[in-house]
């Protein structure tokens, strides 16, 4: 039906091509447009998060629901979130509609501070020994590419921490291996990172005139 | 393949590693090792460029973290911060990272404390609003318009730390301390565009990835990983937790050198008869 | 992982050792914390011991996956979740449309935020039919106006930010070196700036092998091979960079983690 598929299409044209414009219209007259557009996403964005978490809430809901396996763990999931709305709305005594003073620590902060600062830290730090783990068991030089990658790993974790400046200076030169790291990572490791960036914003320009032209449409999800 | 250990002995030499990682990281901090470093080139150009601006600059610090990389980042916000107010440069903290809101907020406020700081006057916390892309060129703009309140519901209308504020252009300094994408938006939708210096302060695991940028000129420095924290510390001369890591750093380093090589050691070491044989 | 299934005495034995360890742990934190200080110090050091004891249990998916870390895990995708439910409404929704609006201090006020911020909100709860099945097509029109804005916004910024600049950036210091009459590649001393113009070749040699690499995926000739193979050692090098750039950001975390413990936990001096 036209207004469900045609008419999102002709928007995506027409304020994609308006914001290509405006950037080459000066500032005096685009800048009023380009602070009222992005001043909606900005409102936009807020509902946009609720969004993603109802989904997130959602599933955990249809994990109980079905009695999936570990579905009892998502109820952890229920506490948590229940706990910290309640307190938030809570407020210190002062509800949702208005600020608490934000000079003392309330109960909202403290599960922040307390329940998920460590829980976050502390599932990133554990892959510090998963990568050790896998480094030993995994990391070869079986051949010429794999050498290259495991040399280059060598000179950057040594000559990127102290020590390697105090073993430089047993023979006569400290910044030896801090500078073999810098000269990797300022040619070989440039080089690479500067074409994988080229070859991505070729992709990425391609991609966004397939939307504005409505070749890609996977943005309007699924039905009719 | 001469490597070839059964399950079991595997788990008993994940966790034998495992172990040695923990020790790794315990033991230093309870055994003195005197590691002297230097400072990074590229870290000294973050400082440098802060250093060059005259007192009463506004420097944005736009802090795009959470506590998952709190341990890389917050040594960096530290010293940053205590950076602009030795030098008496207005710090405008954001943040596009809602679950960072509450850290950043006491990163500001330990900072501001123990310089003797006022907020709104001093320096300024704007919070977050949510747009990413879209609010740094709201921003550009109209940045009283994007944030009508401080974090701590002060209307940023006749605020002392923005006088002179309007937009974007009105910033001397831009500086991203991120654990995401934020840098590249930034560089795209705010520096280039407004032609504003500007400097960074990654994760380690984003580093390697700014160098385009830092060759190019669109970033005058970085700041890479705790090591870029530490080095910073270094040169506004207040060791902290950064600084104190490194030679933490330095043994959990050596020792997973000294694994990756003993380990391809008995790798060709195994191979030699097999090739014999064949 | 272990087979799930464990002989009886093994189970008993790892139930005993996690009674110990949980028995250590609350004397520790009893006597390292003082739980009778008054409410806000009680509060404080509560929070510590709470936030030590979810550390530890996540670093107990070391020895085994185990109900423990499973409770944790999901708890702190709750908190998180309820966390930032809370603040899209403090930081965005209360003050950009209830206090804008409803809250307007004026009548003048609300008359000028109705007028800018209508649509916005409008666009907003389309987008909240996305969660409707009927409905859903609605939100196409908040998201058609999104995305059709940020990829023309996209394209000129990428072409200027990513492409051009990068691109003068990777053939500037070749053309400073040539430019300025040789003086740069010939001038005192001359293996410096030699030096430079020939990092500056190794970055644009380097650049155009990987791109090849990249778009050029199709079987091709003999120096086709060698531009790819190229492009491949300098991918790997980068890689290989990245590689010890992450071992550094982990174990960053991992002496965060450690750092708490041994100095807010187990309150030892640095």
């Amino acid at each position: 039906m036209w207004y469900k598929r045609t008419i999102p299409l002709l928007l995506v044209f027409a304020i994609g091509l308006a914001a290509f414009v405006q950037e080459f219209v000066p500032a005096h007259f685009s800048g009023r447009f380009r602070e009222e557009i992005t001043m909606w996403w900005r409102i936009v964005g807020g509902f946009g998060l609720f969004i993603g978490l109802y989904s997130l809430l959602h599933m955990h809901v249809f994990r109980v629901r079905r009695r999936t396996p570990g579905w009892g763990y998502s109820l952890f999931v229920f506490v948590g979130a229940l706990a910290m709305v309640i307190v938030g709305l809570i407020n210190e005594g002062y509800g949702p509609l208005i600020d608490a003073p934000k000079d003392v620590k309330g109960w909202f902060d403290w599960g922040y501070d307390h329940v998920m600062n460590p829980c976050a830290a502390t599932i990133f730090s554990i892959l510090a020994f998963f990568m050790a783990s896998a480094a030993f068991r995994t990391f070869r030089a079986r051949n010429l590419s794999a050498a290259l990658l495991l040399a280059a790993a060598l000179v950057v974790m040594f000559g990127r921490v102290p020590v390697s400046e105090t073993v430089g200076s047993w023979f006569g030169e400290s910044s030896f291996f801090p500078k073999l790291a810098d000269a990797l990572m300022k040619y070989p490791n440039l080089a690479a990172k500067r074409g994988i960036m080229l070859g991505i914003s070729l992709g990425a320009i391609a991609q966004s005139l397939r939307i504005l032209f409505g070749i890609e449409r996977s943005y309007m999800g699924g039905g009719d | 393949m001469g490597e070839k250990i059964d399950t079991r002995q595997l788990l008993v030499v994940r966790r034998i590693i495992y172990l040695l990682v923990a020790l790794a990281v315990i033991v230093p901090y309870l055994v003195k090792l005197p590691l002297p470093f230097a400072p990074l080139e590229d870290s000294r150009k973050v400082f440098d460029r802060v250093e060059a601006l005259p007192a009463g600059s506004h420097v944005l610090i736009s802090m795009d973290f959470d506590p998952s990389a709190e341990a890389e980042l917050r040594p960096m916000a530290n010293a940053l911060l205590a950076h602009c107010f030795q030098k008496g440069l207005i710090p405008v903290v954001m943040t596009n990272w809602n679950t960072g809101l509450t850290l950043v907020d006491g990163i500001c406020k330990e900072a501001a404390g123990k310089a003797g700081k006022i907020s709104g006057k001093d320096w300024v916390f704007l919070g977050f609003r949510p747009g990413f892309t879209d609010l740094i060129v709201n921003m550009g703009e109209n940045l009283k318009g994007a944030f009508t309140q401080d974090y701590y519901g002060k209307s940023t209308q006749g605020m002392g730390a923005l006088a002179g504020v309007a937009s974007l252009k009105n910033i001397d300094l831009i500086v991203n301390v991120a654990a995401g994408s934020t840098v590249e938006a930034w560089i795209a939708y705010a520096a280039d565009r407004h032609k504003i210096p500007f400097a960074a302060g990654t994760t380690a695991v984003m580093a390697p990835d700014m160098y385009p940028w830092l060759n190019s000129g669109q970033m005058a420095g970085l700041l890479g990983g705790l090591r870029g924290a530490a080095d910073y510390e270094l040169l506004v001369r207040q060791p902290g937790d950064a600084a104190k890591g490194m030679q933490v750093q330095s043994v959990s380093h050596v020792l997973l050198i000294v694994l990756i090589v003993a380990a391809n050691i008995r790798f060709f070491v195994g191979r030699r008869p097999a090739k014999r044989g064949a | 992982m272990e087979s799930p299934e464990q002989p009886p005495l093994r189970r008993t034995i790892e139930s005993g050792v996690m009674i110990a360890l949980l028995a250590a742990f609350l004397v520790v934190s009893v006597l390292r914390h003082n739980l009778f200080g008054g409410p806000a110090h009680v509060k404080d050091s509560i929070g510590v011991i709470v936030a030590a004891a979810l550390t530890l249990v996540m670093y107990s998916f070391l020895y085994r996956d185990n109900p423990m870390f499973k409770s944790a895990e999901n708890l702190y995708v709750g908190v998180a979740l309820g966390y930032q439910a809370v603040i899209t409404w403090r930081e965005s929704l209360r003050p950009e449309i209830f206090d804008a609006i409803v809250a307007a201090p004026t009548p003048e006020a609300m008359r000028e935020a109705l007028i800018h911020r209508s649509v916005p909100i409008l666009l907003g709860f389309l987008l909240l039919t996305r969660l409707s099945r009927k409905y859903s097509w609605l939100s196409r029109y908040t998201y058609a106006l999104m995305i059709g804005w940020g990829a023309g916004l996209g394209i000129v910024l990428t072409i200027d930010t990513y492409i051009l600049q990068q691109l003068e950036a990777a053939a500037k210091p070749l053309q400073d070196g040539m430019l300025s009459g040789g003086a740069a590649a010939f001038s005192w001393p001359w293996w410096c700036d030699a030096g430079a113009v020939a990092g500056a070749v190794a970055v644009l040699v380097g650049t155009v092998c990987v791109l090849f690499y990249f778009f050029f995926s199709v079987r091709h000739g003999k120096a086709g091979s060698a531009v790819s193979k190229v492009g491949i050692w300098f991918l790997m090098i980068s890689f290989g960079a990245s590689y010890g750039y992450t071992v550094m950001g982990r174990l960053s975390l991992l002496i965060g983690r450690v750092r708490f413990l041994m100095f807010e936990w187990l309150k030892t001096s640095p």
